[in-house]
């Protein structure tokens, strides 16, 4: 291999994982598909409004010739901006099946107040 | 309420984008039918297939996919893999949605020395890893032969 088509071998070792996000009753979930990632391997941080995610892959390379190749070998990351009505100290994050679920809720003061009519 | 803003992630490196591009179309006018359809893409699990001596291991990423969903059959050597995604978040409002859900199948031919009694399969953190045995008799063999 060339020292050109190392560097692009490295470069593509990071993927952006398949990624769903929806919202139910005041909170938001997100659902990542990171195959192959323990969750040990799992990071998820919070910086400034910024959500990161990454998934190290414990697939390794196998032993022996491949004959079709199609999964990814790389690892997983992606980044969200999160909105100011998130709370950041309330992100629940569990992982099951190769999907990790992380939970937002939204910040009380952004939740919409309801106003009695006298 | 605007919660994701935008997608602001800018480690893609655009040459190894386009060379993945690459690649994936190559992809599309290498596969015969009997492999892979040209459209059945985004619902057949990615898939690798490695062979080293003692026989032949498949990796198949099925995130999600819980293990009483699959099904597993082998028949005169050809491999199928058959299940169900199911959707976890059903009735919920969505604001991105690249994942998919549904059934799946995939069908591969196994190689001759596979032998088809010797098959093991095991599901762990979204991969399912299947382990194929090589027929005794078509094991690459080193014969010494004793030079007078």
């Amino acid at each position: 291999m060339s020292e050109k088509e190392a560097t692009v071998e490295k470069a593509r070792a990071v993927i952006q994982p398949a990624c769903s996000i929806c919202e139910d009753d005041g909170k938001v979930s997100l659902h990542i598909e990171m195959p192959g990632v323990e969750k040990d391997g799992i990071e998820v941080s919070v910086e400034k409004n910024e959500l990161i995610i990454s998934g190290k892959a414990t697939k390794k390379e196998a032993e022996g010739t491949y004959l079709i190749r199609e999964r990814h070998p790389g690892d997983y990351r992606k980044r969200f901006i999160i909105d100011d009505t998130i709370d950041q100290e309330k992100i629940e994050a569990s992982m099951n099946n190769g999907i990790l679920s992380l939970t937002l809720h939204t910040k009380e003061s952004a939740k919409p107040k309801k106003i009695e009519i006298r | 309420m605007n919660l994701m803003l935008r997608n602001r992630d800018m480690d893609l490196d655009p040459v190894s984008e386009f060379d993945r591009l690459q690649r994936e179309l190559n992809r599309w006018f290498d596969v015969g039918f009997d492999n892979r359809g040209l459209f059945d893409r985004s619902l057949a699990p990615a898939l690798d297939l490695v062979e080293n001596n003692d026989g032949y291991i498949l990796y198949v990423d099925l995130p999600g996919v819980d293990k009483k969903d699959i099904e597993l059959t082998v028949d005169n050597n050809v491999l199928t893999i058959n299940g169900t995604k199911k959707e976890a978040n059903e009735n919920k409002r969505f604001f991105r949605r690249e994942t998919w859900t549904g059934s799946f199948r995939r069908t591969i031919s196994l190689p001759q020395a596979a032998d088809s009694e010797k098959v093991q399969a095991e599901l762990a953190n979204g991969v399912l890893k299947v382990t194929i045995g090589k027929k005794e008799e078509l094991k690459p063999r080193q014969i010494a032969v004793a030079v007078r």
